[in-house]
Order: C-alpha cells, then structure tokens, then sequence
C-alpha cells in the first residue's frame, strides 16, 4: 500500500494554536494508553534511581569500621581526608618555615631560584611506591614556593600564598580554591621575583616585583574571621609526579610518584610584631609527616625543600580516600536512558508498522506539527520521569553515601543543575531518538544508533586506553558530552589531575555539553520534518 | 485479482507427482527424518537471510566499523620515547569490538523480531511447526554469518594495528613486538574476538526471541552490553570485580587481555565461558518461550 | 491419508475471557465448509489452534488423522492462508515463496509453477511490501497451494476483495472441493458463502452452534412461512394476529407469516375482504437462516460484561 499517490498536503483548517493543543493532547492520549510504555517508564525511573542507591551502598572503599556518621575515616579507609574552610577536601602538605604574626604585618621575600627533582622518565611503577627510585633534576608544572600567611598549623585551616611556580609564574592563592596570576615567566638567579604579603585585618594583600621596588598588587584574598595571630612564613610544595597519566586517558590513571622542589630565598624583611625572635620548620601533612622537606638557614638566605601540595582535592584521584561524587549517584542516567530511548523510538515506529501513521497524518495533515507534538509529549513525560528519579538518586543517595564514604559537596545550584540537567538530558535524547525514528522507521536502528552514539562514547573514556585528547574530542562532537551536565566537582586550572569522564570531569561547560546534544536533536528533528513531509506515509 | 481469472484450478495441476514425491519422503520418517527436518529449516532459514539485503548490509557495517574504529584506536595512542607505555597492544588493536557488538546485536535481533513484527513468525511456525529447530536453526546460521564477519574484522583490525602501531612507539625494541596471529597470546585475543561476537550474537537472539518487541529486545541487550563497564568502576573493588565477573561484557572481553592477565576480574577463557553461559540461557530463555506460548 | 480435519472438544482462554468453549467438528473432503459466526466467535483461534500456533488448554485439531506439529512436511498436508499481510516487506515474492519451498523440501521448480498459477510471474521479483491487498491474496493463496495439500484452510480470503475477485474465489473454492480436497473457509458474512459451501459449521461464543448442510439449514430456516403483498397491510396484520399467525412486517406492503397454513391465509384473507396481489411460500436466505441461528449469541454481545475475545486477523 506505500505506492499510493502522494498525499496532497492541504492548509490546515483549523486555527493554530488550538489545532496544535489538539494534537498534543492527542499524542498524550496516545502514550498513556499503552500499558507497556506506561510500565516500561516506571521501570526506567526505578531502575535509574536503583542503581543510583546501588552506587551509594557499594560505591567506593567501605568503611564499615568506622561505625556511622561522616566518614573521617581510620587507617582502614586510606588517609584522612582534609576538608578546607570552605567544606571542601583538600590537599594541606607543604613544608612550613614560620614564625607567629600578631595583628597587621607584612612579610617581604626575594626567590632566586626553584629547583627540584622528579622520578626517573622511563621508571616503571616502582614494586615499593614509598621507596623513592633515582630521581632526577626537574620541576613539576605546579612546584611552588613563596610566601604564605596560615590561621594555624592545622592542615586544611585558612590561608593566603603568594609564590613562584615552575610554568605558571607568580600567584596568589588563598584558601586552596582561589588562584590569580602574577608576573609570568620562571625565576631564576638571573631573573629574580620578589614577594610580599600584607595582612590587614581579614585582608591579604598580595605584591609581586622584579627588582624590590617596583610594586604590582597581584591581588587580595579575604580570610573571614581570622585570628589575632596567625603563622606565616615561607613554603615549598611540589605536587606528585604524574609520569603518563596525559598519554593514556581512562581506566590507566598511570604512576604518580612524589617530587621535590627547592627554592632559595634571601632579603627576607618583615613589618608588624612578629614575637618570636627564631624561625621553626615543619613538614605540614594531614598523614603524619610523610612528605619529604626541610630548610637551610645560611645568614640571609634560606633554602626550602618540599614535598605536596596546597590545593582542592580532585573528585576521582585517590588522594583523600573514599570520596564520591553527586554525579557518581546519578549513574543510573545510562539505565535510563536506554529505556526512555526504546520508548521514544517505539512512540512513532510504531506507528510506522502498524501504518497508524497513516490515520495520524489524515486526521493532521500537517506533518511537522505532528512530529513537534509528539516531540512535546515524549519529551515532557520523559522530563518528568527523569526529574523524579534524578531527584531520589541524588538526595536518598547522598545520604545513605554518607554513612559510607566521604561525598564531595556541592552547592544547591550545583545540585540542581545536575538533577534538571539529567531530566532534560533524557528529554533531548528522547526527541532524538524519536527524531531518528521517524528517518529510519526502524526502532532497532534507531535505539542502537542513539544509544551508541551517547554511550560508547563515554564508556571508551573510561575505559580505554585512548589519548585523553582523543577522548576529550570524542567527548565535545558527540551527543555524549551533554554528560558534562552532570558534572559535580568543578575542575582546577592550578592542580594537574586526570580530569576525565571517568573520574567525572568533562571538557565541556556543563551547559555547552547539553547544547551539543541540542543541537544533535535539532538537526535529527529537522531531519524528520523534510522527510516525514516529502515521502509517502 | 482478474489476473486470476478464468485460470481457475491452475495451481493444482502438479498434484499427482507432488503427490508422489510426498510419499517418497514420507517413508524417510524415522531416525533421519529429524536430521532431514534439520536440514531443510536450515535451508529454509538460509534462503529467508539471503533474500533481504538488511542481513548483508549489517554484516558488512561490523566488518567495517569494527576495523574503522580498531584503526582510529590505534592511530590515536603514540608511545613518546622516554616513558613507559603500559598498553595492550593487542587489546588495543580490537577495540573495534566494542562498537562491533552493537552492529551485531542489531543483526541478531532483527533476525527474529522482523518475523514477529511483521506477523510472518506464523507463516514459519506454520511451514516449520517443530519450533526448536526453526529457533536453532537461525542460530546456526547467524552464527555461523557472525565467525565469518567477524573473522574479517578482527583480521583486519590485527592487520591495521600491526601496521599503524610500530610507527607510533610501540617497537619490538621496547617490549612490543609486531601482532602476529602466531603469537599464542595474540591468537587467543583475536580468535576469541571472533568467538566473543558470536556469542553476543546468540545472547541477543535469545533474548529477541523470548521478548518479541524489537525496541524493548534491543533496549535490554544494549542494557548488557553497555552497562556494566560504566557502572562496574564506580563500586567498591569488592563489587567492582563481582560485577567484572558476571556482566557478559567485561567478562568476555578478558579475551582480549594479553598481558596483565592477573590483574584480570576473570581469566580469559574463563570469562568468555561466562558469556557463553549468558547466551546459552538467553536462548534456553527464548526457545522455551517460543515453544510454550501462542504464536 | 484421509484429508480431513477433525477438531473436538477444543477449549481455550485468554485470560478471563473464554475463547474456545468446547469447540467441535469434522471437515470433509469433497466439499467446501463454511465457517461462520461473528466476529469474536473463535474462527481464528480455532484455525489457529488447528495449526499449532496457539495451544488449547484441552481437546484436540488432527489434520488427516494426526497433530499439525508432528507432520512431516506440513504444508504438503495443509495449506493455509491466515494473514495475507503477514510477510517480510523487504522480500520479494518469489524469495518468499522460496524459502517456504525449501523448508518442505520443494525446489524453486515448485516456486515458479505455482507463481505463474498465481498469475504473479510480472511482480514475483518485487518486494512484497509494495503490493496491493488483492496482489497479497493471491500471493497468499500461491503459498498455500506451494504443498498441494489435500486440505486447505481460508481465514476470511473475501476480505478487501472487489467483486470480480470474489466471484473468482468461489469458482477457486468449488473446483479444489471438486478435486476431492477438504475446504474450509470462515467468514463472518453468511452471504459470502452463498452458493459457495456445501457444509456449515455455525460457531458462537467459541462453540459450534450448528453443524449441517447448507441445503437442511435452508429448509429449517424456511420453514412454514409465507410471504404476503399486500396494499393494506395493517389490516391482514390484524386479521392474521387474531387467528393466531405471528406476523411481522418485513417491507412497505409485504409481510411474513408463520403459524398458518396457506390455505388458511388465504381464506382468512378473502373473508375479511382484505385483498393481496402475490403469496408465496417463504424461502429464507442463508444470512436469515444465519441470523436466527446467532441471534442468541448477537444478543450476547451487546452486553458490554461479556466482551468477547478480538480476533487477531489482522
């Protein structure tokens, strides 16, 4: 019967916008009516939020010893986590030479040099990681050392840094998320940097200079409700060593190994009342003084050796312990997916088969209206259904999480974007692959090609063995980076980490990744209008 | 229908000596008659495959995805001299697989689910009435259509990965030799990338089998296929390896492995075994199914 | 073999609904049987049944003396055209000819006799799926004869036919019965089976309501009426009740009486001076026979309680 003449496309009768009213309310009639797909959507919300719960009870190290509540965690759950002032895990590992400031005072420094040592290039794992391989001259990006202003010697507790890195040139840092660049360039004998930090009140007051007279304010950082007293000193961190964790993206995170850096320091002056009258070096480490570091004193001129780092945690990397993200959590989206995408593509194939189409687009001989309105009501009900079950993953997850592991927090906004990002990630991705439907007129065709299209993507970057710029690619064309969307913890320029998908970092904005897969349905729908249009139904 | 006309009794003139032939047959009942019955659905089974040019078509989509995206992998990793490079390069050479299985899935599921859709699984049932054979002959013969393309693709990956990954750092000098089908590790990952798809292939046919709607069929073998290796990495390493070792991808793809084999969830054989075990119960599922209900 | 189908005491139900309810009957060869009912009344599931698609719940369907699912080649037992929309669209009708051909054990010789039989030979190459409703039919109606089988089985083969091709389709029937093959063909429509079958079986409410021959089920339907023209009809209507006749007015000025000799009428009639242009003893049709025999079960559904099963035809 598909020979039949083509059928003329008349103007429609009927007014616009009630015309269109009808026919959504028609699709609508036409999705609730069939029980499979009412099921089939119930059980795509369950089995998304399930797995989400699934996440939570057996995701990350367990840390059943110790017994309820948030997991600050003994020995058995791997070092203890260190949470900054803004609530977040951090990094606090750093060598400290100090002395206590009371009240406002600044502290004036000259670096001449920032050396270091890194592992061996072409260093296997080492059998032993805390057994330090020959090492060899060289810095890591982010080696740092300078000025720094703490409330206490207790890691994780507030902070401003002034300091030269190894490639980034000066900064200012504050409170491990907060970082502003100074004068480019390495320092050097040849080229030296100086530094200053003046406390005034709750503000610091960061300074850089080339030659100790001319000035420039690099920036402030404000440390709300500061103590009278506070330590300051000089500091050298150098962050671990990642030797192919850039290479090879996914499952293969690589060996990270501990570096070293040096820096020496002279013209050291100081203003305000700094009462006591020696310096005092500690190694400041959350673990216990596992670092490596110490400082020479010669006169004016100090020499300052350190290991680690200043910074946030990376959600994913296994520095602090059992640590899971909100988007861990909301795993169950692929789960969903897969059934919202069956169901999209069934909700006009079948149609196709059954040659409904055929009464559909008799009774609304207007084709693309047809299609919009079935774009509408597959979209909505899928927006709902993912709203529903994005909603219990996050917040039933996050607090039976809590009783286990340590999950990275997130702000409200934050929280909200990834559970309305995900419903509107499956809505799209229902009208794409009712888009696709209706080109193909095949559901198998077009589950697969939709499902392939989001999710093989993502599993590759997790799993594979691909280059992550390979992957990062894969992650901004395909209509998987709408999982960006789901991003929880934000990603810092100033610590060199793997931030891939798998450990829940994407290289879209999240907002920019679900426009990708927009713009995918967009062109599918189009797609469909100029086909469903010109061919014979 | 007037092109009917007037012919009247026309289709039955051959009745004496169709009649005949019956006879002939007839007296084959017996211990071959099975083995005849076999044979002709398989025959029948045949000639349905290759008389539409969907079959064809999928098959030649997962010879050539599969190498395409085998080749896009290992053109895409470079082993910068210096560092040390710990990849599988056979493992790497194959993953092609992975996209593969989709096409292949697609292909074993419309095998049966095109007769459901179409209403015409009556129409074989009632040509064919012993309903396990009929089932076990599209198996025979989609596997049989799966080895061959799949022989072709994982060639032909092997093949582009031998060529493209010498150049790329990876040299016989620094531990990785030339893939070669005659190095034994090398061959277990590749005849058992061959082996992996048809047993994808049979999963999926089972389960099309006993679900009948093709969207929701190939909803739930896509859901096998895909989910686990997402989920897996995100449990505790007491889950993660559980879930390794039971999910029908991650454990049948240990096939691949050629070094590291005892950081594996599973031993490689063992793990396509699972998977064997999952497309034997996906179609013990589907046979059941299609004997004991309605057509 | 006896080329026959023999179905007794089949029974079946779909849910809560009761779909086969002691369905029993004999298909004879030589002739052609009618399968009738309305819509819902088991015709297809029973077909269906016959050919091992669905399972009863209890009873027995033997083709020739034996089970549908233990012959050999079965088609070569029973033809049977069910679906005529029941193909593969991407496949041509040669192709799908074929493979039925190899599943029997039948070469593409076989194929190509019964598509020129067909008159398909100039579309046998094209898919299938571009085919009208009567080009199906016949392709349907191709493979069902592929086995030459002694028993050939029809779900509603008028259905979407145009006249030309229904008048075809009886003289198809009458000339496979006339070969001594068993025919049976459904129908939810009595008149299309004027003329046409030689044997009824009545079914309703998924039992056989009626099991007979086409000519006794005419005479008992027939039975002792009249039928009278008349200009003043409400008069012999009164004249007729009041002798005890029941009468009922089928048309402007004529009317069905029964309960009355002839005779009887026509002096009543004279004596009240009522006058008639025409009598005529009555000679029902077969869809009148039909509709006495299923009113009852008509009458059943309406009542929306007992909704009865959706035949899957289509």
């Amino acid at each position: 019967m598909t020979t039949q003449a083509t059928m003329p496309h008349p103007p429609a009768p009927q007014s616009g916008r009630d015309g269109f009213a009808q026919l959504v309310r028609a699709e609508w009639t036409k999705l609730r009516t069939v029980r499979g797909w009412v099921i089939g959507l119930v059980v795509t919300a369950l089995v998304m939020a399930g797995l989400g719960l699934l996440t939570a009870v057996g995701g990350s190290s367990s840390c059943q010893s110790s017994g309820g509540g948030p997991a600050r965690s003994g020995r058995a759950c791997g070092p203890t986590l260190t949470v900054g002032p803004g609530g977040e895990p951090v990094t606090d590992s750093f060598y400290f030479v100090r002395q206590p400031l009371t009240g406002n005072g600044s502290l004036t420094v000259r670096v001449t040099s920032l050396t270091g040592r890194i592992p061996p290039a072409n260093g296997n794992p080492p059998l032993n990681p805390n057994v330090s391989p020959d090492t060899r001259p060289g810095l890591v990006s982010w080696a740092k050392s300078g000025l720094i202003l703490k409330e206490s010697t207790r890691p994780g507790s507030a902070y401003a840094a002034i300091m030269v890195t190894a490639d980034h040139g000066v900064r200012l840092q504050g409170n491990y998320t907060s970082d502003t660049a100074g004068q480019p360039g390495a320092v050097s004998a040849a080229s030296p940097r100086w530094l200053r930090l003046t406390r005034s009140g709750d503000m610091i007051t960061g300074y850089d200079s080339v030659d100790g007279t001319h000035w420039t304010q690099v920036g402030t950082v404000q440390l709300a409700g500061l103590s009278p007293t506070v330590q300051a000193g000089l500091f050298t961190a150098s962050p671990a060593y990642q030797s192919i964790s850039s290479n090879f993206g996914g499952g293969t995170s690589g060996s990270i190994l501990p570096s070293q850096a040096t820096a020496v320091f002279d013209h050291v002056s100081r203003s305000g009342r700094w009462p006591a009258r020696t310096w005092s070096g500690d190694y400041i480490d959350a673990a216990g003084g596992s670092g490596v570091g110490g400082y020479h004193q010669a006169g004016g001129r100090f020499s300052v050796t350190g290991s680690g780092d200043i910074a946030p945690v990376i959600a994913g990397s296994d520095a602090g312990g059992p640590i899971l993200t909100l988007s861990n959590l909301l795993v169950g989206t692929f789960a969903g997916l897969i059934g919202v995408l069956v169901i999209a593509a069934m909700f006009i194939t079948a149609e196709y088969r059954r040659g409904l189409i055929r009464t559909t687009l008799a009774a609304n001989p207007r084709r693309g209206r047809v299609l919009a309105a079935k774009a509408l009501v597959i979209g909505s009900v899928t927006f709902v259904v993912g709203l529903i079950a994005a909603t219990a993953a996050v917040t039933l997850g996050a607090q039976i999480a809590r009783h286990k592991a340590y999950v990275f927090p997130a702000t409200w906004t934050t929280e909200l974007r990834m559970v309305v990002g995900t419903a509107a990630l499956l809505a799209v991705a229902a009208v794409l692959a009712l888009a696709l439907g209706a080109v193909l007129r095949r559901s198998v065709a077009a589950v697969t090609i939709v499902v392939v299209a989001i999710v093989l993507p993502y599993i590759l970057s997790v799993a594979s063995v691909l280059p992550v710029g390979v992957l990062d690619w894969l992650l901004r064309i395909t209509p998987a980076a709408a999982f960006a969307i789901q991003q929880a913890a934000p990603q810092y320029p100033q610590v060199t980490a793997l931030y891939s998908p798998g450990t829940g970092y994407f290289p879209l904005a999240p907002w920019a990744g679900f426009a990708v897969l927009c713009a995918w349905a967009a062109l599918a729908s189009g797609l469909a209008v100029v086909l469903i249009r010109r061919r014979d139904a | 229908m007037s092109a009917l006309k007037g012919r009247g009794t026309g289709l039955t003139q051959e009745r004496g000596t169709s009649d005949e032939g019956r006879r002939c047959a007839e007296a084959g009942r017996g211990r071959w008659a099975g083995l005849r019955r076999g044979k002709e659905t398989l025959h029948a089974e045949w000639t349905k495959l290759r008389t539409v040019t969907g079959p064809a078509w999928l098959l030649i989509a997962t010879v050539a995805a599969t190498v395409a995206i085998s080749a896009a992998a290992s053109a895409a990793v470079r082993c910068p001299s210096g560092i040390a490079c710990p990849v599988d390069t056979a493992k790497l050479s194959l993953t092609g697989i992975q996209f593969g299985q989709a096409v292949v899935a697609i292909l074993a599921v419309l095998v049966i689910s095109g007769e459901y859709s179409t209403g015409m699984i009556r129409t074989t049932l009632t040509a064919m009435p012993h309903r396990v054979t009929v089932l076990g002959a599209k198996a025979a013969i989609l596997s049989g259509l799966v080895l061959a393309a799949g022989g072709l693709a994982v060639l032909g990956s092997v093949l582009t990965g031998r060529f493209i990954l010498p150049g790329h750092g990876f040299t016989a000098a620094r531990g990785f030799p030339p893939l070669s089908l005659a190095d034994g590790p090398v061959l277990r990952a590749a005849a058992g990338s061959v082996l992996y798809l048809a047993l994808i292939a049979l999963l999926s046919l089972g389960i099309a089998t006993a679900v009948r709607e093709p969207a929701v069929a190939i909803g739930i073998v896509l859901s096998l296929l895909y989910l686990a290796p997402i989920i897996a990495p995100l449990l505790n390493q007491h889950w993660e390896r559980h879930v390794e070792q039971i999910a029908p991808t991650t454990a049948g793809l240990t096939i691949q492995a050629t070094s590291g084999l005892r950081s594996l969830a599973i031993s490689p054989w063992g793990g396509l075994g699972v998977l064997a075990a999952w497309a034997a119960a996906a179609l013990l599922a589907g046979g059941l199914a299609l004997r004991l209900r309605d057509a | 073999m006896e080329a026959t189908i023999e179905v007794s005491g089949l029974r079946k139900k779909f849910g809560p609904t009761l779909a086969l309810d002691g369905m029993s009957f004999t298909v004879q060869p030589g002739q052609v049987t009618g399968f009738v009912g309305p819509n819902g009344a088991g015709k297809s599931t029973t077909m269906r049944v016959i050919l091992g698609l669905d399972a009863a719940d209890d009873g027995t369907a033997l083709v020739g003396g034996q089970p549908y699912p233990s012959l050999r080649h079965p088609l070569s037992h029973v033809g049977a055209l069910l679906d005529a929309a029941a193909l593969q669209p991407s496949r041509s009708a040669r192709n799908h000819l074929l493979w039925l051909a190899h599943s029997q054990g039948l070469t593409a010789r076989r194929v190509d006799a019964v598509i020129e039989q067909a008159g398909l030979q100039t579309v046998a190459r094209r898919k299938a799926g571009g085919y009208s409703l009567g080009m199906r039919q016949r392709l349907g109606i191709a493979a069902a004869m592929l086995g030459d089988p002694p028993v050939l089985m029809m779900d509603e083969p008028f259905n979407g036919m145009d006249p030309e091709g229904i008048v075809w389709m009886r003289g198809f029937l009458r000339s496979l019965a006339g070969q001594g093959r068993a025919v049976l063909v459904s129908s939810h429509l009595m008149s299309e089976l004027q003329d046409t079958a030689d044997h009824l079986v009545v079914v309703g409410r998924g039992r056989a309501i009626a099991d007979t021959s086409v000519r006794e089920l005419l005479a008992a339907a027939s039975r002792d009426r009249i039928t009278v023209r008349t200009s003043a009809r409400s008069e012999a209507m009164t004249v007729l009740a009041h002798a005890g006749a029941t009468v009922a007015a089928t048309d402007r000025d004529t009317l069905t009486v029964s309960g009355l000799p002839p005779e009887r009428v026509v002096a009543l009639l004279g004596e009240s001076a009522v006058t008639f242009s025409e009598m005529t003893p009555h000679r029902a049709s077969l869809e009148e026979a039909y509709m006495e025999l299923t009113r009852d079960e008509v009458e059943f559904r309406a009542q929306p309680a007992a909704e009865p099963v959706e035949e899957a035809t289509s």
